[in-house]
């Protein structure tokens, strides 16, 4: 069944990519794809190009996928090994969900961090108290890794 | 961790605490210590006069003897002031001239009390020379106000500072009669009552207050022991309560035992030599005295009496002195004539070190107190004991322990059908029909058992192991399964709070009206996990702390209590009766049907019937065995009566839960009051689809009103949500897919179509519509 699923989202991905974000299996293994997503232009990481791995589960749909960063950003809710916290990838999980739709929320979580559930609180903390600082590292790691 | 400036501090502060906490005898000021400097010099000055006294001498100036029974005769309110004109020191007679008690008394303690003599065959009595174990018994007044109050002063600086200003205790004594007026603790006011009397040995003395080490100090080991004798007594209602603490000496030849209270009116520590006499043939009077005075002074010496003292032997002193009646008891074992010293001797090595020494404790004779008087000069009443017996310690240690591994037992079990039953309800929606409550039931008892096993392995240090293996195995049953178990339970059925049970009955068709009063995002099981854990362990403290003071409780609100608490601990089906009715799972016969056609895993019953057989017999069991069987080491009143009326309720119980199984579990609710459970499987609407359903085709069809024979082009179905495949549904208006099997998909209450699989899948992970997130009724 997850199979199924899963080439289906595929051909509706290649059919009707979502904006600024592109997915695909690597190689032949159509439980373990990449994804990248351009950075959104209202916010700091403009101009960068983010490269995700995902991994299905077998139980996929029930379970949610394994969405992790491979490129390094500066982001409250993203540690270094590029581990995400967002709550519909873990217990807000619903089948319904697509990985296109994953991959907007991610790119809105870009514009809009959630610094009141973070996975690094440091970045929280300059997040919510100075937030040019925060911009300003953002954009250099763009600059950095992601160009 | 580096050690930085702060740790440093901390450690410093740490030190200075401990430091600088008050020396071992708890002196903080300097009343207290002038206080400690007087009670050690009024105490070595009543040892000096103690050193020179002989059988053939009278009380000098000790602490509650400076007056005899008949001082008070004759001038009752007269002052214990220590030499007395008319009084010849240099006597001593076993009569009320000289002793504290009447003759009256001094008769009974030597004519009905202490009159052992040898055996018909001539031959010298043989008493048990270790003697620990608590005894019970009954008691009865002959009275409390034939005879005078022998006037104890004490001296008034045993009284607690005035204020934070004093330096220096008052000099002088006070009455009794002075003080504040306590009513029946000053006497004892009920014809008959309850006994209990603790033994313990005193073999070894710490030898000063911080050292650890214990010194044994006893020269006379085969003769004379000293004891400490714990005497609790009450009415048969336990409302009046009486308890003291005494310092006894055992005299083994004999079969004797007195003890004495000691409060800062009644330093009876000295007063051993002289009433032991009480009884004994002049020949042998003079030997008792050396030889107990030798006892006293053994242990007075060896543990250094005097530096030894605390603030809180002041502060026990002065409470006795006030709050109770001194007492002095006179008790005669039954001796073992049965045995020869040598088996004695065996007995009580192999109860202290079980070999598997021939000794045949199964038969061991009890601590049998023949006779016994109790006295109290200064409170003026008489009692006396009957029928006072009581298995040695040592064996109800050995009977507590093997009740213990039986207790392992049965939680081992219940812990086997728990996860047994845990396998049976792997998914929410079977996990949705158990009782929360049933579960919640059964989780307060066992982690109340849990938190009693601790306590208890705290306080009985010869059971430290056991209890302690008991309190862990309840851990595990209580804290890790069962409470992880009422977790799953517990989120299963978050979606139902705040729906009325008319509602759940309905199986909630009126979902939508009150959809917004309900948390439309389920919390995850690690926050409803912490939230139950709080609220279990707060239900757990206050019901232990209940149950503890409620041991202490007069007689009859105890066991109303103990009734009540018991009958309903042991009513925990009664939820899941509930349960499954509002559940409505189908009679066995109907599920047996319903298997065939919907596969195995629906509607199967909620609990096994393994575990519910299981789980009454292994709560019942101790209940049972602690009624009925009286020699039960707990000693619990029996009660047959309420046994049977307990285990007629449970089977009633099983009985319900039986009929529920075999006739539906709503058989006693009439048929047309309650409509159907929510059915997910039924017929749709056009308009339903036309909402919902992603259906174009027919939208179009529907609106343009095409003649009939066209419908069978018709794109009558929906893309599941869950495997995005389209579902093909049974439309009512459209005849043509009539055909389609209305059990091939899954209609929500919020008129979304799943696949009956994809949603049935989907349930067994959370009970949640995969599209808008509404809860779901379990299938």
């Amino acid at each position: 069944m997850s199979s199924k699923r899963i080439s289906k989202e595929l051909r509706d991905i290649e059919r009707d990519p979502p904006t600024s974000c592109s997915a695909g299996p690597v190689g032949d293994d159509l439980y373990h794809w990449q994804a990248s997503i351009m950075g959104p232009p209202d916010s700091p990481y403009a101009g960068g190009v983010f490269f995700l791995t995902i991994h299905f589960p077998t139980d996929y749909p029930f379970k949610p996928p394994k969405i992790a960063f491979t490129t390094k950003i500066y982001h409250p809710n993203i540690n270094a090994n590029g581990n995400i916290c967002l709550d519909i990838l873990k217990d807000q999980w619903s089948p319904a969900l697509t990985l296109s739709k994953v991959l907007l929320s991610i790119c809105s979580l870009l514009t809009d961090a959630n610094p009141d559930d973070p996975l690094v609180p440091e970045i929280a903390n300059i997040y919510k108290t100075d937030r040019p600082k925060y911009e300003a590292t953002a954009r250099e790691w763009t600059k950095k890794y992601a160009v | 961790m580096a050690i930085n400036g702060n740790t440093i501090f901390l450690i410093f502060v740490i030190l200075y605490i401990i430091f600088s906490s008050p020396g071992g005898n708890g002196v903080t000021s300097q009343y207290e210590y002038n206080q400690m400097e007087s009670m050690i010099d009024q105490l070595n000055n009543e040892y000096g006069s103690f050193q020179n006294m002989s059988y053939n001498t009278n009380f000098r100036n000790i602490t509650g003897f400076k007056l005899s029974y008949n001082d008070v005769r004759n001038n009752p309110l007269i002052n214990a002031t220590y030499p007395l004109d008319s009084k010849n020191y240099d006597q001593w007679y076993n009569n009320d001239k000289y002793l504290i008690m009447p003759d009256e008394v001094r008769d009974m303690i030597s004519d009905n009390v202490w009159n052992m003599s040898a055996d018909a065959n001539g031959k010298a009595n043989l008493f048990p020379p270790i003697i620990t174990g608590s005894l019970l018994g009954n008691i009865k007044l002959d009275t409390n106000s034939k005879y005078q109050k022998v006037r104890m002063p004490m001296a008034n600086f045993y009284d607690p500072p005035r204020d934070f200003s004093d330096n220096f205790p008052l000099p002088g004594e006070s009455y009794n009669d002075a003080w504040e007026d306590l009513g029946e603790v000053h006497n004892v006011t009920f014809p008959k009552g309850k006994l209990t009397i603790q033994l313990s040995h005193i073999d070894k003395v710490s030898t000063s207050l911080m050292s650890k080490t214990k010194k044994f100090y006893n020269s006379q080991e085969k003769e004379w022991k000293l004891l400490s004798v714990r005497l609790d007594f009450m009415d048969k209602d336990e409302v009046e309560k009486h308890s003291v603490d005494t310092l006894g000496v055992y005299d083994i030849k004999n079969g004797r035992i007195l003890a004495m209270s000691e409060s800062g009116k009644f330093h009876s520590l000295f007063a051993f030599p002289h009433y032991l006499g009480i009884g004994i043939n002049k020949s042998k009077k003079e030997s008792v005295f050396e030889q107990s005075k030798k006892l006293i002074n053994e242990y007075w010496n060896t543990s250094n009496y005097i530096d030894t003292l605390t603030m809180g032997d002041i502060g026990e002193q002065y409470n006795n002195a006030v709050e109770k009646c001194e007492f002095m008891i006179f008790l005669q074992l039954d001796p073992w004539n049965q045995y020869t010293k040598d088996q004695m001797k065996m007995i009580d090595d192999e109860l202290k070190w079980p070999l598997g020494r021939p000794a045949n404790l199964s038969s061991l004779p009890p601590i049998n107190v023949r006779s016994g008087l109790v006295y109290s000069p200064d409170c003026g009443v008489s009692l006396t004991t009957s029928n006072v017996k009581g298995e040695r310690y040592e064996l109800k240690i050995r009977s507590v322990r093997f009740h213990l591994f039986a207790g392992m037992l049965l939680i081992a079990t219940q812990i086997y059908l728990l996860l047994r039953q845990m396998q049976h309800t792997n998914t929410p929606s079977s996990v949705n029909k158990i009782s929360y409550y049933t579960f919640f039931m059964i989780n307060a008892v066992d982690g109340i058992i849990m938190i009693l096993y601790l306590i208890f392995s705290s306080v009985v240090r010869e059971l430290y192991l056991s209890l302690i293996i008991s309190a862990f195995m309840t851990f595990i049953l209580a804290v890790v399964f069962e409470t992880r178990y009422l977790v799953s339970v517990y989120a299963s059925q978050v979606n139902e709070q705040g729906v009325g049970i008319i509602t759940l009955l309905r199986g909630r068709n009126t979902f939508d009206d009150n959809a917004a009063e309900r948390p439309v995002v389920i919390p995850d099981e690690a926050s409803i996990s912490s939230s139950l854990h709080g609220r279990l362990s707060f239900i757990l403290i206050v019901m232990t702390f209940i149950l503890i003071s409620s041991t202490s409780w007069p007689r009859h609100p105890r066991t109303v209590f103990e009734y009540t608490f018991v009958f309903l601990a042991n009513s925990y089906w009664i939820p899941q009766v509930f349960r499954n009715a509002v559940k409505g799972i189908p009679s066995r016969r109907e599920r047996m049907r319903g298997e065939n056609a919907r596969g195995p895993r629906q509607n199967k019953a909620p609990l096994l019937w393994k575990f519910i057989i299981g789980t009454t017999i292994i709560r019942v069991l101790p209940i049972v065995y602690f009624f009925t069987n009286s020699s039960n080491v707990f000693r619990h009143h029996k009660d047959k009566r309420f046994v049977v009326i307990l285990c007629l309720w449970l089977l009633f119980q099983l009985a319900v839960l039986y009929s529920q199984d075999i006739l539906g579990s709503r058989w006693f609710l009439a048929q047309n009051t309650i409509p159907e459970g929510y059915s997910y499987y039924k017929q749709v609407s056009l308009a339903l689809l036309k909402e919902h359903g992603d259906v174009q085709e027919s939208e179009d069809v529907a609106s343009e009103q095409v003649p009939e024979d066209h419908h069978t082009h018709m794109q009558t179905s929906v893309d599941c949500a869950i495997c995005m495949s389209e579902v093909p549904v049974n439309v009512e208006e459209l005849p043509e897919t009539h055909n389609i099997d209305i059990h091939s998909y899954m209609v929500t209450p919020c008129d979304h179509i799943f696949h009956s699989t994809c949603l049935q899948n989907w349930m067994n992970y959370k009970l949640q519509c995969p599209v808008c997130r509404a809860p779901l009724p379990p299938s």
